[in-house]
């Protein structure tokens, strides 16, 4: 774990640019000028989320103006209790978490009708036990998960059909031990983090077939020390959340390299005007940069004091563990208690 | 049907006399300025337009025009999509000219997400599988709507081969359709392409075992007969030959055997995977370099030796071995996980 600072130059510590990336992040709102700041309108509230776990990581979380914040994400929710991706866009459970999240993080969140979520996210289930994205229907596992995740900070997971969310988990569990967007899906390491999480918070972790997972997810790691999401595709810098966050949840992400994975993630930054990009050379964005430094968190970059990562929510932990959401630990099986 | 471009792009909705009798609903500008207000003119005078039309839930051939443009810009935009289809369903717009517009969208956006399940929606309305349950297979597939939908799917995946959207849809309408064997001809067609196709392989696994879906998880995994099983493995080890370290084959091939058919993996995969490694050929001692085939050796031993107690022992022995080169030669970024594996293969087990 992160012991001391090592400061080379102003803001950058064993390489790690920090000071650009908060400068990044800051940026972010003010990019209006930019078309591609209107394009991802309708994920403006997730790039929010993003940038805030990225300035947790780096104990910056002032930076943003917490009240500005507040009164957005809350002017994002809907009268179906949901909340869209920006103000007027309709409900969707990838905007309802990340709302959720922004407002746990600012420990704001019995400012919103809680009662009116919790009801959006529950009828989202249908009776096979497979939940969709929004009214639409889309399903897929990581809607499994969310619909978990959104309602165990308000207490409420008992309003979901918890039995059919695992078993549509488990019928998404593949031959290589990884899981699917759904049944007979490849396996996709975005799509193990979801599944895993999903078990953790249900204390369901004994339907994993913890080896042949973690072997698999061991093998996404390729010759630069980056990290792929399947067999034979390019790395990139934000598997380092979804390979890792799964493999620290098994207890196994010392079955990876983790110096050279540091290494990759540092190589995609970008030192000039910040943010971290999918690989180097390439543009940064809000969301590698979020999941880069996860990764370097999880990893155990140790040349700047990072903050611990929650690796099934993907929040700093010192806040999950004020939410009381830590439990899903001690429902880890008592047989993984090994090294 | 296409949007009515001959209103052209370049004309702003604001100066068009169509639009005159609708008011632009602006970006909120509100106090806050965590999401400030100025936009590049273009996309503002649609959304401002489209805005206006959603919030007074408007049906009509401009609104869907609009969102064709909309969509066309920004397919993220997913709240548009939703839009549409209401559009398309209350104007009865014709399906099949609506598939011409997705694939026209896709041709521009290979990697949008909504284009998928909005098709899937479409498809299902102009084709109710229960209307075509009588046909055979190879009716079915000469079906010229899902004829049409095999092929958008295709081209998807000439386009980026690994897309799992179009492999997902191509699940879909194989499972909805029920036209399993034109899939694993297409199955081989994109492995002979590329062996390391690893949503190929997936997709293997997928028409000969199926997705188990209407069964629970935790109903028992169904065996495999053995005339399937020695076909899949011949077949593997074929590809294998082509491209040893890549993982696919041999992952599948283990995969498989271990669910459905876990005799064959010392009875028959062993032997011929030891006889390619034996050969004494500069060929055989490069697949007797790979981390693949000592890992699905580790593998072959454990599962060997649970069922053959009286020989556990010195198989144990042999897998054991093959974790120290692995950790040593063969993998050694991973060693930490063969020191684990071989920590693990013990008799107590």
């Amino acid at each position: 774990m992160a012991s001391g600072k090592e400061q080379e130059e102003d803001g950058v510590y064993g390489g790690l640019h920090v000071d650009k990336h908060v400068e990044y992040v800051k940026s972010l709102d003010k990019r209006h000028n930019e078309i591609e700041y209107w394009m991802t309108e309708h994920l403006r509230v997730s790039g929010i989320y993003w940038g805030l776990v990225a300035l947790h990581l780096v104990g910056r979380q002032d930076t943003l103006n917490r009240e500005q914040v507040i009164a957005y994400v809350k002017s994002c929710q809907n009268s179906d209790g949901g909340f869209g991706g920006h103000v007027g866009h309709d409900s969707h459970l990838l905007y309802t978490m990340s709302a959720v999240q922004i407002l746990v993080m600012y420990d704001a969140l019995d400012q919103i009708d809680g009662a009116k979520v919790v009801s959006f996210v529950s009828g989202l289930q249908d009776d096979a036990g497979e939940v969709s994205g929004d009214q639409w229907g889309e399903k897929d596992t990581r809607f499994a998960f969310i619909s978990v995740a959104i309602l165990s900070f308000f207490g409420a997971t008992d309003r979901l059909n918890t039995d059919g969310i695992v078993d549509y988990v488990c019928r998404s569990m593949n031959y290589d031990g990884g899981f699917g967007s759904q049944p007979g899906g490849e396996s996709h390491a975005a799509q193990v983090y979801t599944c895993v999480a999903a078990l953790a918070i249900l204390g369901r972790l004994d339907a994993v077939d913890r080896e042949r997972l973690s072997s698999w997810l061991a093998e996404r790691q390729v010759a630069c020390g980056g990290l792929n999401g399947r067999p034979q595709k390019l790395e990139d810098v934000c598997y380092s959340w979804w390979v890792l966050s799964s493999l620290q949840v098994l207890g196994r992400v010392h079955w990876i390299d983790r110096a050279r994975l540091c290494d990759f993630i540092l190589s995609a930054q970008d030192t000039d005007a910040g943010g971290i990009a999918d690989r180097p050379g390439d543009i940064a964005d809000v969301y590698h940069t979020c999941f880069g430094l996860c990764g370097l968190s999880l990893a155990g970059f140790d040349k700047f004091p990072l903050e611990e990562i929650d690796p099934v929510y993907c929040m700093p932990a010192k806040i999950i563990e004020r939410a009381g959401l830590r439990s899903w630990v001690d429902k880890i099986p008592k047989s993984w208690n090994d090294k | 049907m296409s949007d009515s471009d001959s209103n052209s792009l370049n004309v702003p909705l604001k100066e068009q006399e169509e639009w005159e009798d609708v008011t632009p609903i602006p970006q909120e500008e509100e106090a806050n300025t965590v999401c400030p207000i100025a936009y590049t003119d273009e996309y503002s005078d649609m959304m401002g337009y489209l805005r206006a039309v959603m919030a007074k839930c408007e049906v009509s051939q401009r609104a869907l025009d609009l969102t064709g443009r909309v969509i066309k810009v920004n397919p993220g935009h997913y709240t548009v999509w939703m839009y549409r289809k209401k559009l398309v369903e209350e104007l009865g717009t014709d399906s099949e000219s609506e598939l011409d517009w997705v694939t026209e969208i896709s041709e521009i956006h290979h990697k949008n997400y909504q284009l998928w399940h909005y098709r899937e929606a479409l498809i299902s309305r102009l084709l109710d599988p229960k209307t075509v349950e009588d046909l055979t297979q190879d009716q079915l597939v000469g079906h010229p709507a899902i004829r049409r939908e095999l092929l958008f799917a295709s081209n998807a995946i000439d386009g980026d081969s690994k897309n799992f959207h179009a492999w997902s849809y191509r699940q879909w309408i194989v499972r909805t359709y029920g036209i399993w064997d034109q899939e694993l001809v297409f199955i081989e067609t994109m492995i002979n392409e590329d062996v390391r196709n690893n949503s190929a392989w997936n997709q293997r696994y997928f028409v000969l075992i199926g997705d188990g879906r209407g069964k629970s998880a935790s109903e028992p995994e169904p065996p495999l007969e053995d005339s399937l099983a020695d076909r899949e493995i011949d077949y593997s080890i074929e590809k294998i030959i082509l491209a040893p370290n890549n993982e696919c084959p041999w992952s599948y091939i283990t995969g498989l055997l271990l669910r459905h058919a876990p005799k064959k993996l010392y009875t028959t995969l062993l032997p011929k995977i030891q006889e390619l490694a034996a050969a004494g050929s500069d060929y055989a001692a490069c697949i007797a370099s790979t981390a693949m085939y000592w890992s699905t050796l580790v593998d072959i031993y454990e599962c060997q030796a649970k069922a053959l107690p009286d020989q556990a022992s010195a198989l144990l022995d042999i897998a054991r071995d093959a974790c120290d080169l692995l950790a040593s030669d063969h993998d050694p970024m991973r060693n930490r996980y063969w020191d684990f594996r071989k920590s693990q293969l013990t008799m107590s087990k």
